[in-house]
């Protein structure tokens, strides 16, 4: 009777320790495009950092408004000084939840479709999002995925009318991020 | 040549030398970090304390600039794209140096093993949990 009341306690620290694993990465991959048929506009930050619970499927994800690359200077000098104001915002924050997700799944390799909800914060601005993606999970290590469109009106950025024809009312995220098991 | 043929020239020129400049600047590429002069020399723990003392402050001083850290590796990333990040010890275990390198900088980058002593130059874009620099390019 000890015994299994014992093997039973292990087994739930066990399981617990499996459950409560928190994943994270300093280097994520996040772009944007936000382009029209005039011009290529497309922006690369790969220093996202996001953290992940696997017990809870709580997922946030922040970046540095700063770290966007772009192609031409220009572009990127009046995305941070006129769109962004990063000065004024340097980051842009999402918060939220993998809503379909079981802690078992990172028990087993393989590829899931995940939904995530969430608020993302970009230029002070806060606004309720969700949107689809997908977890790749390999031992010890997890990769997420995610496209997702943001209409930039819905942030109060400002597109003077000059250029409005050249970038587009509604930009495409892509998310890319390699987690490791946070010790 | 009468006066108003004069005035003419000059503002056809002026005309297209302004199309030239706006050209010139509109396809201008961002610097070239890794020719650029770094403004600042600092180590690893440096940086990570200026910016954990005074965020705001450090952020005036080092955002936007050439900024050449060094440090003891903590850890090397090669993603399969090519993308390689070094992170740099501070000493603090919550904030290291995330260090960005330009993707044709990744065959260097992979020489480099942790514990190793190394300068980096980049480019300081604020800090996250890390301080991060972009651009970067291994000096030493």
């Amino acid at each position: 009777m000890k015994k299994t009341a014992l093997a039973l306690c292990m087994l739930l620290v066990l399981a617990k320790a499996g459950l409560a694993q928190k994943y994270f990465t300093k280097n994520g991959t996040v772009s944007f495009e936000a382009g029209t048929a005039l011009e290529d506009i497309i922006a690369t930050n790969k220093t996202a950092a996001s953290v992940l619970d696997a017990a809870t499927g709580q997922i946030e994800f922040a970046v540095l408004i700063k770290g966007f690359e772009f192609r031409r200077a220009l572009m990127q000098e009046h995305f941070n000084e006129n769109y962004m104001e990063s000065s004024k915002y340097p980051k842009a924050v999402f918060k939220g939840k993998i809503v379909n997700l079981t802690p078992a799944l990172f028990q087993k390799p393989g590829n899931y479709p995940v939904t995530v909800k969430g608020v993302l914060e970009i230029h002070g601005v806060k606004k309720e999002i969700t949107t689809s993606g997908s977890l790749a999970i390999s031992g010890t290590t997890v990769q997420a995925l995610a496209k997702f469109p943001v209409t930039i009106a819905d942030y109060k950025i400002a597109i003077p009318g000059i250029v409005s024809d050249k970038i587009a009312k509604t930009a495409m995220v892509s998310v890319n991020c390699n987690y490791a098991v946070l010790k | 040549m009468t006066t108003w043929k004069k005035i003419a020239i000059a503002v056809v020129l002026l005309v297209v030398t302004a199309v030239l400049y706006g050209l010139y600047l509109y396809n201008k590429k961002p610097q070239n970090i890794k020719q650029a002069d770094s403004q600042f020399e600092i180590t690893a723990s440096g940086l990570t304390t200026a910016f954990n003392t005074d965020e705001s402050a450090a952020t005036k001083q080092y955002v936007d600039k050439v900024v050449s850290v060094s440090g003891n590796i903590k850890d090397v990333k090669i993603e399969q794209g090519g993308t390689a990040t070094v992170f740099l010890d501070s000493g603090d275990p919550m904030t290291s140096v995330t260090c960005s390198f330009y993707d044709t900088e990744a065959a260097a980058v992979k020489k480099l093993k942790s514990g190793q002593q190394v300068t980096i130059k980049g480019v300081c874009t604020g800090k996250l949990m890390d301080v991060v620099l972009n651009k970067c390019s291994i000096v030493q």
